[in-house]
């Protein structure tokens, strides 16, 4: 089996953005940002040039500054024809029949090119305001039943009976069905590094879906979730440029001022996330965790700027890496997003699957 | 005012593109719609978009989507057809209490800022209580409408206040409730129209709605009504079919031959009575010898099919006569369906709908 490589989907407005400082969760979140809007035009073209060059899917992320995610893949996916779509979905803000009814009809509209990331929650605060009041680890177990639900409406097709401790339902029948050439159901991404997130992606999840690591730190937990089935995807930033030197020069120039940097720090700080919580330790303690992978940017654009960079030769080979302990697929980011998606599907990607050719030829 | 007339989205799979269809097959295909083995539940993106085509050409405002276990999701569908159409509006049908109010605003604001402006919102209660509790909701008829009431309220919240949303109900919680999407069109909150004929749903049409959706009557029994809702400051749309001939005798002809034989009559009878909606509670007393409301005005496939069903026939001049008549008893609005779909729709944008505009 090959790599799957997905890109993180860019907020609105960014696909025309330059540097990482103007796509800074400061800017992003306040009200009159450009990330509150649809931004069509530059979706389109940053989703055609994904498919282009070999990004399997995007990841879109939910959260109260930004528009919806199942609509931006419903519309996003007219206007593309191989892209897929991973949609982040908070379990618990709506009823599992209605988010199923959702996923179902969105499969039927883009050829079922959608898969789920789901999210047990964020930050107690955002919860209360959409109207979600339990606490972190009653929302893994919500998250558990929401999921069971789901599965059934797509495996069973027939009636959905459910009497748990957070959700009911009776006699439970959806006529539109999941539609896609090759399953029955969407895959399913949980995200997560906290025991309840673990246990949650083994149950429920096709794959659990977490930060990047060292490959020596994540070969232990890669081979719990292979034993079981569920594919390890990362979570990683990538910077890539003809040498190491020079990717390092481009990943200190996206440091943001220290006004914004120190407003950042103060937000991220106030979260509850295990993820965000760990990477950020790593940033204080080491900030390099070995020579290719850098928490640099952790402390200013959140636990997903965890960044592996270097020369494409190198990046190949590390990625390569990853696949011999287990991972199976990478979703990605990099500033500004649509050059750096270009950067990696014209110098490393093929670099990879060439090397993957020569894998299978060998050993076929 | 100029009246505005919105027609049903036909069901997925109901519009023939490059053949004809008769007004038998066009029924017999809708009533079958909610058996296992119909296309229907599934999207169909090309007859959509084909209708949709039409529909904008004939001078309709908007289609409503309806929504039910048997179909696909009507904000979904919006989107998607948004895409492919410029000006066509979308009247969404959506069940509160199946989402919580804030992602439901969330989501209906981004697809106010996808298809520009262009979505009105239609809320329903509920519809059979063995439906609802398939989709995990477990009120009474009217505890719904109570819980619809405070959906909408925090739903307005969001609409009216740039700020932050705090509300604490009986059926609905938010504390420092915060969307940054707004609704993107040239008024502040969508249309809402409120459907039923009870009366928890003509109160929560006062609190919170813009527009009153029924059946159609004969517009003098709906004076009363209308008159009503109107002082209040609300419009009434209503709800029918319409089978449009050169003569009325043609009309007829089609509209009796849509009766059933009477064993598919009575099976068919049974799921359409939905039992917990008055309106079809209502309809299914219809039928027999009053089943002629008017001259042109038509229940008798109401009882077998349910209210909606009721229809209005004629010629032309007819047709455009009684839309006119129900014009001045202050109706404004209404949201037609035919056999098939799109003939029909031609049919009235060629014929009916400039007859009417020239009156008015």
């Amino acid at each position: 089996m090959s790599l799957r490589f997905h890109w993180m989907f860019p907020k609105g407005g960014e696909v025309a953005m330059k540097t990482a400082q103007e796509t800074s969760r400061v800017l992003t979140t306040r009200s009159r940002s450009p990330a509150a809007l649809p931004d069509m035009e530059g979706w389109v073209r940053f989703g055609r040039a994904a498919e282009e060059i070999g990004i399997e899917s995007v990841l879109l992320s939910f959260s109260y500054y930004e528009p919806d995610t199942i609509l931006i893949a419903c519309a996003v996916g007219q206007a593309t024809t191989r892209l897929k779509f991973i949609v982040a979905y908070r379990a618990g803000l709506m009823q599992p029949t209605t988010f199923v009814q959702q996923i179902n009809t969105l499969s039927g509209l883009i050829d079922g090119r959608v898969a789920l990331n789901i999210v047990a929650g964020s930050s107690a605060a955002e919860q209360r305001g959409y109207g979600d009041f339990l606490e972190h680890d009653e929302r893994y177990a919500r998250a558990e039943e929401y999921l069971t639900i789901c599965r059934c409406f797509w495996r069973d097709r027939g009636e959905v009976n459910f009497d748990g401790k957070y959700c009911r339902v009776e006699h439970g029948q959806l006529f539109t069905p999941f539609i896609a050439a090759d399953r029955i159901a969407p895959e399913i991404y949980i995200s997560g590094h906290s025991e309840q997130a673990q246990r949650l992606a083994l149950a429920q999840g096709t794959s659990w879906l977490r930060l990047i690591d060292t490959p020596e730190k994540l070969r232990p937990l890669a081979d719990r979730f292979r034993e079981k089935g569920v594919e390890v995807s990362l979570r990683l930033c990538v910077i890539c440029r003809s040498t190491r030197e020079e990717a390092i020069k481009a990943a200190q120039s996206m440091l943001p001022g220290e006004d914004i940097g120190q407003e950042e720090r103060s937000i991220l700080s106030g979260s509850e996330s295990q993820t965000l919580k760990q990477a950020l330790a790593a940033a204080d303690n080491v900030g390099w965790l070995n020579r290719h992978l850098w928490a640099g940017l952790v402390p200013y654009y959140g636990s997903s700027a965890m960044t592996l960079l270097g020369s494409p030769e190198e990046l190949a080979e590390i990625f390569l890496n990853y696949e011999r302990i287990g991972v199976t697929q990478f979703i990605i980011s990099g500033w500004p997003k649509l050059d750096e998606m270009l950067i990696f599907g014209r110098e490393v990607l093929p670099l990879i699957r060439k090397a993957e050719g020569r894998t299978a030829a060998a050993s076929g | 005012m100029k009246l505005r007339f919105h027609w049903m989205l036909p069901k997925a799979g109901e519009v023939v593109v490059n053949s004809t269809q008769t007004p038998e097959a066009a029924a017999l295909y809708r009533i079958q719609s909610i058996s296992s083995s119909s296309p229907a539940p599934r999207p169909d993106l090309e007859g959509w978009i084909h209708f949709a085509r039409h529909a904008e050409e004939a001078g309709i405002d908007s289609v409503l989507i309806s929504f039910s276990r048997y179909e696909p999701e009507p904000l979904v569908v919006s989107c998607a057809l948004g895409q492919a159409t410029k000006k066509l509006k979308f009247i969404a049908a959506h069940r509160s209490g199946l989402m919580q109010p804030t992602i439901f605003v969330q989501q209906f604001n981004t697809l106010s800022a996808l298809i520009p402006g262009r979505l009105s919102l239609n809320i329903v209660a509920g519809s059979s209580t063995e439906e609802q509790h398939g989709y995990g909701d477990f009120l009474a008829h009217d505890e719904r409408y109570a819980r619809a009431g405070e959906f909408l309220a925090v739903c307005h919240l969001f609409w009216q206040t740039e700020g932050e949303v705090n509300f604490e109900g009986r059926h609905y919680r938010v504390e420092q409730g915060k969307l940054h999407t707004p609704f993107l069109a040239d008024r502040k909150a969508p249309e809402i129209y409120i459907s039923g004929h009870s009366e928890p749903a003509e109160r929560l049409a006062l609190s919170q709605g813009t527009c009153l959706l029924r059946v159609a009557d004969t517009a003098e029994k709906l004076r009363p009504l209308v008159a009503r809702i109107r002082e209040q400051g609300l419009e009434v749309c209503l709800r029918l079919c319409v089978i449009c001939r050169e003569t009325r005798e043609e009309a007829i002809q089609v509209a009796e031959s849509l009766l059933p034989d009477s064993d598919i009559g009575r099976h068919e009878r049974s799921t359409a009575v939905k039992n917990d909606s008055q309106m079809y509670r209502e309809g299914a007393a219809l039928g027999g010898d009053a089943s002629w409301l008017s001259r042109n005005l038509w229940t008798g496939l109401v009882p077998y099919f349910g209210p909606v069903w009721t229809t209005l026939l004629g010629t032309p001049r007819e047709l455009a006569n009684a839309l006119l008549d129900y014009k001045s008893v202050g109706v404004s609005q209404f949201i037609m369906s035919g056999w098939p779909e799109l003939d029909e729709v031609n049919i009235f944008g060629r014929k009916v709908l400039p007859l009417v505009r020239e009156a008015e």
